[in-house]
């Protein structure tokens, strides 16, 4: 089992100061798993409970000289805590900074290391810098590597979560979506998420004294779309949401609101737009992160980043 | 519990069953009562049989009134759902139009954001047969005149906070001659604060009194009546309205403004005038006096 490739200036910025404090919100411990064309970071995609998330990087964005082998079809996965993750990389850039140009390049590899007090080798995530009179290198702990089983088990369930909603729809307002729901939370913790094919998303929280509500309507449609019914306008949310439901062109789910509240911390990563839908069968609630290809309106497929809320009670409505 | 069982007892201290527990919780929640009418919509909320607060809020407040119903509908509802919900409501930077109806299928409220097609919060919150009014809060003079004066709003909370140090009970003393009026609280000491009508116009705004009146007051009911009045009026300091009525009632009357953000929906500035008053809302509290004081030349 081998790693070892160099980040690229592009990769480093896009960890340092997007992704991995969106990945440390998730979740301080989180597996990174790479294969020969990816790396990724994910979160609870091997206990199945809890939300999932998956950060999905081409293997050219982050890394160049990319080499990587290993007995499970060239897939390795480990556990890491991001934060310290997130800290050797913090100063393996400052000691670049101090390189006369840009060719301090930064190593990472996977080593076995013995640990000062023991007799058992460990494994690492090391990472190498050579600045102008200095090279440091700094040895992050990870778990030991996932043995066959796990690779496998992770690998069906990224597969598995390949299959997206019928219909997604598109929130550009993440920042007014957050402070709707933080101020939910006061409310209460069960939220009932709807999302019609007409475009409209539908948020309600309910105590035996107070329903409050928020809609979003004649959001961008992605997928399955249809045409909402004339003079439904008069109608009230809660109604309208109802109708779709009994039509079939809308899905309801409950969600917790602690979930929602934290896939939301994924704008710290910074992305161009979300999209949400929720899986048939209302099997679970997906938020799709988009990055455009820097100045332009085009999707950057070299990244991926989603999240998969687990479904409380599944809800025939609102 | 598990004390008393552990002391050999094998009962309990209690068991009780419950077949509604939202009986139990509507009565846990503290209600205001909602009155509304063709002139306005009025919150009560009364407080130990023996303090009542009233916030009128007249139909020229809203940008919107419509109002159908025969006789004047009334109903109970939880006042800190009902403000924390219009909290949720508004963002800073931006306050929504907010359009409440009444009543919903079930007897809710219904509460929505109306000034975008595209987006909406909404909430309903339930209401409940209000609780009867315990005590008749029916207001009527002394006498041919009021027992009344006008005072800064800020003077009176000034004063009452400042006999927050004798305490326990409060004697309020209008008198004609000279026209004062004297706050009096005897306790852990003696405090009289007095206002001689004549000697500074600024804190006296007017006063009216053709006999001597004196009732004594719960200091914690007296100063409900001005620790929680919004810093607004402390600011626009108008004056609040101070009349003792029939039976030693006292009534205080705040005015709060109640101002449009920015102005956003002003109609034209040739009723300025006009809409500067209609954007009144007044809150008024009604006190009783305690018992045992024998009123003194109260006819």
């Amino acid at each position: 089992m081998k790693f070892k490739a160099f980040l690229t200036q592009d990769g480093v910025n896009l960890l340092d100061k997007r992704f991995l404090p969106a990945v440390d919100k998730l979740g301080r411990i989180c597996h990174v798993y790479l294969t020969p064309d990816h790396a990724m970071f994910l979160h609870n995609l091997l206990s199945g409970d809890g939300m999932q998330s998956v950060a999905q990087f081409n293997k050219d964005v982050l890394f160049r000289d990319y080499r990587i082998s290993s007995q499970n079809a060239g897939r390795i996965g480990f556990a890491v805590d991001v934060a310290l993750l997130h800290r050797a990389l913090r100063s393996a850039l400052t000691i670049q900074a101090q390189a006369p140009d840009d060719t301090a390049a930064i190593q990472i590899k996977l080593v076995k290391k013995l640990p000062a007090g023991s007799r058992d080798p460990a494994p690492f995530l090391t990472f190498e810098t050579k600045g102008r009179v200095s090279a440091v290198v700094q040895d992050v702990p990870i778990s030991k590597p996932l043995p066959r089983d796990d690779v496998q088990q992770l690998q069906s369930a990224l597969e598995a979560a390949q299959d997206l909603p019928q219909t997604l729809v598109q929130v550009q307002d993440l920042a007014q979506l957050q402070s709707l729901v933080d101020r939910l939370r006061n409310v209460g913790d069960l939220l009932t998420v709807a999302i019609t094919q007409y475009g409209d998303l539908h948020l309600q929280v309910s105590t035996s004294l107070i329903t409050v509500g928020s809609e979003f309507r004649r959001l961008r449609v992605l997928g399955v779309r249809a045409d909402p019914p004339a003079s439904d306008g008069i109608l009230s949310a809660p109604t309208r949401t109802e109708m779709a439901i009994r039509k079939g062109e809308g899905l309801s789910a409950q969600v917790s609101l602690k979930h929602l509240a934290k896939s939301l911390q994924c704008h710290l990563a910074k992305p161009d737009c979300a999209f949400y839908g929720i899986a048939p069968q209302g099997a679970c609630l997906t938020v799709i992160f988009q990055f455009f290809v820097p100045g332009t309106r085009l999707t950057d497929k070299s990244i991926s980043f989603y999240c998969r809320l687990p479904v409380l009670d599944p809800g025939s409505g609102p | 519990m598990s004390s008393s069982a552990g002391m050999g007892g094998d009962a309990p201290d209690l068991v009780c069953q419950l077949d509604c527990a939202q009986g139990m919780v509507d009565a846990l929640t503290s209600d205001a009562v909602v009155e509304i009418s063709e002139h306005g919509v009025v919150l009560i909320v009364e407080e130990s049989g023996c303090l009542q607060a009233k916030v009128y809020l007249k139909r020229e407040l809203f940008l919107v009134y419509e109002y159908t119903a025969e006789g004047r509908p009334r109903f109970g509802l939880s006042l800190g759902l009902f403000v924390d919900c219009l909290n949720t409501f508004s963002t800073p930077g931006h306050a929504p139009v907010i359009e409440i109806r009444y009543p919903g299928s079930d007897m809710q409220l219904l509460l929505k954001t109306v000034d975008s097609p595209d987006a909406c919060i909404y909430a309903e919150i339930r209401t409940r047969i209000p609780d009867t009014i315990s005590w008749d809060y029916n207001f009527q003079s002394t006498g041919n005149v009021h027992a009344t004066f006008t005072i800064r709003s800020a003077v009176l909370k000034e004063a009452v906070d400042d006999l927050e140090w004798p305490g326990s009970s409060i004697q309020i003393v209008l008198q004609p001659d000279p026209p004062s009026v004297i706050l009096r609280g005897e306790g852990h000491g003696d405090l009289q604060v007095e206002f001689p009508y004549y000697a500074n116009t600024d804190l006296l705004i007017a006063f009216q009194c053709d006999h001597r009146v004196s009732y004594r007051y719960k200091y914690k009911f007296l100063r409900a009546t001005t620790s929680h009045i919004p810093n607004s009026v402390l600011k626009d300091n108008r004056g609040s309205k101070v009349t003792i009525g029939r039976g030693g009632m006292l009534k205080i009357q705040h005015l709060v403004s109640v101002k449009r953000a920015g102005g956003q929906h002003s109609h034209g500035d040739t009723s300025g005038g006009i809409q500067q008053l209609s954007r009144i809302a007044y809150i008024e509290f009604f006190v009783k006096p305690e018992e045992d004081e024998i009123p003194v030349n109260d006819t």
